[in-house]
């Protein structure tokens, strides 16, 4: 299930133009990030992959279905999405009602439910935690269960909306692993994003937005060495581009195993 | 980002400079006199002789206009029609159509109760024109108003633009979940739960890190507060506000006597 | 005198077993900066609000042990003294907001108001706030109409305002985006340069290296680790514990197995530590 983005421009009704002319595609089963600084229109762009905002000009297209022909509801089925706040979701008694009520109104049948809501409760570590009330729980499980209602929605394409923001280490690595388990799938998966660290250890194309335009689009390893460009957007690369464009090193590594690659092969140059 | 968060128009009238408390009497007062006057016109002089001047003398006359045209003449003119036309008894009849009937009696019954309704709003639309919600937070608390209730009230309305863009966002995510929102007037009833339910405990959850936020700025101390704001009383604000109480006490006795 | 005592402190929230904080001990002296990392529900909100004196007053429950902030035990302390003692700044700059008032500069005096400062004394401190967070620019603003970390900053003075002791915040960066986040660790560098003394939460550790005298390490309601960043940071435990490490220091780790990172050199906590160290462990310098 591709995205493919055309021409989109997009002003709220305010007047303000947030998004001025972008063109791309997304194909099926990449992982990409959006980065940016606030105001940059990486929240409005990706609104428009599941209909929430529909062009002003230009166009969406979702799987072949064109955003502004179909109502949210029914690009639910095909596009899921994670908001930041998960107390703007939750209003059920128990977990398990929680996460059945997006494939419920999706109409799957009562076993297909039963089954993804279980896939999903495993992948964000909330097998046991079922029967309680999410407002029982601390805010970063009430974070997993907004994610795993939107999971067993088994949607092609999943969009994240600042997933890590105030999450502990633990959290954020057990979102990296629905991340990855996502990837395994063959998802599409989406990510709003400015912590770049999980970005680069996570996602494989990063898009960087500015006033409204895409600045670059690209392999997260291309992208993430871009510090000028990344810096009009008020983006600061990853701590270890950092620290390899400090030691001179030619490569941008997105992860420690690479980082130590590439001082691997620095020593062997100069031996 | 909406700025103007209340009806409050900044000027430097003599209405402005008047005491909270004052306007907020007159607003008692005007309501007062308008039910317990036996006079029938009472209503509709207050309004062409007091709250009219008023609001040009406290140079809101324009905005006053806006909101009475917007607001205040759909309404009342809507109870005047409804009244006259639904209103039992009435011997003179004016006019006939079907099973509705207008008498004299019953236009001049919806006349009394419209010009009254109009009266009260008026008054309180001049009195929140002229006043900055603070000042009369303050000034009625400094007067015995318990400080909390004073503070529901004032970030209420602050709170409440607020409320509405989490509302819009409340929507957004379930919709995003497949929940329809459009179409037939049960699957609307249906939709209700999945929007309140968020609304009502994310505000919860809001409200109680407020509640510690100002807990934090010290807000039940049993100190005596202090206003940044100066508020004055002069003694033309208690000469008008016992004046005023005195014609409301007329205007029962006339009433009474009457 | 330290200007925080705690010994062993034990709390337990209303209807709850299992205690929130247990045993815990911790001493800071004035002019220190003290960062407490953890993993969420460590009890990291717990111990601000207990310093802080919220603990007992607004959360009830049990609390065991002497809580003690610049030699007055909380439990005896009025309100009036606690706020003059502690102020605290929390993660959502929205909820921070009072809504009680429509400007910023009134937003700021409102904790002025409600302790009774003389009205004539106001101008001066809440200037001084907004210079100390920089938000002089702002004073006429709705305090709705600003981005996070302008609210932060706004929530932030309006705590100094109230000419705390010690300032406790507790996650302060967590909601808002880099620019925000900057411009708030900016003022609090500020603060701190100038002898505040901080307690801070935080989970973005390259700053806790950058501005901590000391770090501890909290879980499930008891110190894990304590001492100076460089050691903290670095400890093996945190590991077993899920507390992570930075990048800088777990790549080092990882260099260190291959000899690409001295081994004789202590692991880096920042990125001009990390940089040091690869250089000669790539034999460079």
């Amino acid at each position: 299930m591709n995205i493919e983005v055309e021409d989109l421009h997009f002003s709220y009704p305010g007047g303000v133009e947030a998004l001025c002319g972008i063109t791309l595609r997304v194909e099926s089963g990449e992982l990409v990030a959006m980065v940016g600084q606030n105001g940059s229109g990486k929240t409005t762009l990706v609104k428009h992959f599941n209909g929430l905002l529909k062009p002003s000009r230009g166009s969406v297209r979702v799987g072949g279905w064109d955003t502004r022909a179909v109502s949210v509801a029914r690009l639910a089925s095909r596009v899921g999405y994670v908001f930041q706040n998960p107390d703007d979701q939750l209003f059920c008694k128990t977990v398990i009602e929680e996460v059945s009520f997006g494939p419920r109104n999706l109409g799957y049948a009562p076993e297909k439910v039963e089954q993804l809501v279980r896939r999903a409760l495993v992948m964000t570590g909330l097998a046991g935690r079922e029967g309680a009330n999410p407002y029982d729980l601390s805010p970063t499980w009430r974070k997993m269960v907004a994610l795993a209602a939107v999971l067993s929605m088994d949607t092609p394409i999943v969009i994240f909306d600042e997933p890590t923001t105030g999450q502990d280490w633990q959290s954020v690595v057990r979102i990296a692993s629905v991340i990855a388990a996502l990837r395994e799938e063959g998802k599409t998966v989406i990510t709003i994003t400015h912590d770049m660290d999980f970005c680069a250890e996570n996602f494989a194309r990063v898009i960087a937005l500015g006033g409204g335009r895409v600045l670059l689009d690209g392999p997260a390893n291309k992208v993430l060495g871009e510090a000028e460009m990344l810096a009009q957007t008020n983006v600061e690369p990853p701590q270890l581009v950092r620290l390899a464009k400090r030691l001179g090193l030619a490569e941008t590594p997105l992860s420690i195993p690479a980082f130590v690659d590439a001082c691997r092969r620095a020593v062997r140059r100069d031996a | 980002m909406h700025e103007r968060l209340s009806f409050y128009i900044q000027r430097n009238s003599p209405i402005h400079r008047l005491n909270p408390l004052t306007k907020l009497t007159l607003v008692f007062a005007l309501v007062l006199i308008s039910f317990f006057s036996p006079w029938y016109w009472t209503s509709l002089c207050l309004i062409l002789l007091v709250v009219f001047p008023l609001t040009v003398i406290g140079q809101v006359g324009r905005e006053f206009f806006a909101a009475a045209l917007r607001l205040l003449v759909p309404v009342t003119g809507f109870i005047f029609i409804m009244q006259s036309l639904f209103l039992p008894g009435g011997e003179t009849l004016l006019f006939r159509f079907w099973f509705l009937r207008v008498s004299l009696e019953s236009v001049a019954r919806a006349f009394l109760i419209s010009t009254r309704i109009f009266g009260m709003v008026s008054s309180f639309i001049l009195l929140l024109l002229t006043t900055h919600p603070s000042e009369l937070m303050t000034d009625l608390t400094r007067r015995g108003l318990p400080g909390t209730v004073a503070y529901v009230i004032i970030s209420t309305l602050q709170i409440l633009p607020q409320m509405q863009a989490k509302a819009q966002t409340i929507i957004a995510a379930q919709r995003s979940r497949g929940l329809e929102v459009e179409g037939s007037l049960i699957r609307r009833v249906r939709a209700l739960v999945p929007l309140v339910g968020p609304l009502v405990f994310g505000s919860l959850v809001e409200v109680e890190e407020r509640a510690i936020a100002i807990e934090a700025r010290a807000f039940s101390a049993t100190l005596p507060k202090t206003s940044y704001r100066e508020i004055t009383d002069t003694s033309f604000d208690r000469t008008a506000r016992w004046l005023m109480v005195g014609l409301v006490v007329l205007s029962l006795v006339v009433r009474i006597l009457g | 005198m330290p200007i925080i005592n705690l010994q062993h402190v034990t709390y337990r929230y209303p209807m709850t077993e299992q205690p929130a904080l247990e045993d815990l001990s911790l001493q800071m002296d004035e002019g220190e900066f003290v960062a407490v990392i953890g993993p969420n529900g460590a009890g990291k909100s717990t111990l601000c609000y207990t310093i802080a004196g919220f603990i007992p007053y607004f959360f009830k429950g049990e609390l065991e042990g002497t809580v003690e902030v610049a030699g007055v035990e909380s439990r005896q302390a009025s309100l009036e003294q606690r706020v003059r003692s502690v102020g605290l700044v929390f993660q959502n700059p929205f909820n921070q907001i009072s809504g009680a008032k429509y400007t910023v500069f009134e937003e700021i005096a409102f904790g002025l108001e409600n302790l009774g400062v003389n009205r004539e004394e106001m101008p001066a401190r809440v200037e001084r706030a907004m210079a100390l967070t920089g938000i002089t620019d702002l004073a006429e603003r709705s305090p709705y109409a600003l981005s996070g970390g302008q609210q932060q900053r706004v929530a932030l003075a309006s705590i100094l305002v109230m000419e705390p002791r010690v300032l406790v915040l507790d996650e302060p960066t967590s909601q808002l985006d880099p620019v925000g986040t900057r411009e708030v660790f900016e003022v609090i560098r500020n603060l701190a340069q100038r002898g505040m003394t901080v307690l801070m939460v935080e989970h973005k550790l390259e700053w806790v290296a950058a501005f901590a005298d000391r770090v501890i390490a909290l879980e499930n309601g008891r110190i894990l680790a304590e001492g100076a960043p460089a050691e903290v940071l670095t400890d093996e435990r945190l590991l077993e514990h899920h507390f992570g490490f930075s990048r800088y220091t777990l790549a080092a780790r990882e260099a260190r197995k291959e000899a690409l990172w001295p081994p004789s050199r202590r692991l880096p906590v920042t990125l001009e530590e990390a940089e040091a160290g690869f250089r000669e462990g790539l034999g460079w310098s």
